[in-house]
């Protein structure tokens, strides 16, 4: 399980993400959902449309891996990538986070944070940016 | 296919209307990557350009299976769309006639192959700005859908 830091929850929530999904041969399709809601440390819960759902409920049948990037200013300003497994119950799709990823263009791109101790994870973030989450 | 005049205003390289985007590649068995990519250009109205800088996971998934979509991050109002098709990385010591559906890595590589040249990496934002450049090579998107992802339609075809 890996753990999504104050920030990192904070970003997720305001402004949602683009969800990439893909087909078990690797056929990607990627929808996106401009709010979501953060569950204890990994859960992330997103609530779909009727058109997200089916758009790609095959996908969640065949692979349920999903990868997830804030969506809008939060693409800039919390550059990270979460993957993990998804269960699609209705409308509401949520992606439990095993795996957490910087993806700040250049040589940290790919690193990776949730194998961190979550301390070195903050300082990492403070390091980098002043903010803990979105202004309100 | 063609993209229309607003979305090729949208992705050209400089553009005072520029994105930040984001493009999703599969692994052959499904495992998904979402890669950040600030810079972009059209070529010849239907090819989407992004220099590889440091793209690891996104490079091994577009080895293994040529598919890709891009998606608008910031700023989206208006501009909702998903672009997918065929997506190839073609890198320096590709021999110039390396050919993907009409592109050659020689025409690519002589323009694109020094992105700094045609646009200041300094021109986005610190938070994504890289902190050192080293492009290994240019992401060729060969768009042939692009759909919705607006909430309410996600999925429906605009071109």
């Amino acid at each position: 399980m890996a753990i999504l830091s104050p920030r990192m929850k904070g970003w997720l929530e305001r402004f949602g993400c683009h969800i990439g999904t893909a087909t078990k041969s690797g056929f990607p399709t990627t929808i996106v959902v401009e709010q979501a809601a953060v569950e204890g440390d990994s859960v992330v819960s997103f609530d779909l449309t009727d058109a997200q759902v089916n758009h790609i409920k095959d996908n969640m049948q065949e692979n349920p891996y999903v990868a997830l990037a804030p969506h809008a200013i939060a693409s800039i300003r919390a550059a990270y990538q979460f993957k993990g497994a998804a269960t699609l119950s209705g409308n509401t799709l949520k992606v439990d986070v095993k795996e957490i990823y910087c993806t700040k263009p250049g040589p940290e791109a790919a690193l990776r944070l949730d194998t961190l101790p979550q301390e070195h994870v903050i300082k990492f973030e403070e390091s980098r940016w002043r903010d803990v989450g979105p202004p309100k | 296919m063609k993209l229309t005049d607003e979305m090729k205003n949208v992705l050209k390289v400089g553009s005072d209307s520029s994105v930040v985007t984001y493009i999703t590649t599969s692994s052959c068995d499904g495992s998904c990557n979402v890669h950040l990519q600030p810079y972009t250009d059209v070529y010849k109205d239907e090819f989407i350009f992004a220099p590889d800088l440091f793209a690891q996971k996104t490079k091994i998934n577009i080895n293994e299976n040529r598919l890709a979509v891009l998606t608008i991050a910031h700023p989206s109002e208006g501009k909702t769309w998903a672009f997918r098709g065929p997506c190839n990385l073609i890198q320096w010591g590709h021999p110039p006639k390396f050919n993907f559906h009409g592109v050659t890595a020689g025409d690519v590589l002589e323009k694109w192959g020094d992105w700094g040249s045609l646009e200041s990496f300094d021109s986005v934002d610190d938070d994504i700005k890289p902190k050192a450049i080293g492009q290994r090579g240019v992401f060729v998107l060969k768009v042939e859908e692009v759909y919705s992802y607006k909430a309410d339609e996600s999925g429906s075809k605009i071109l």
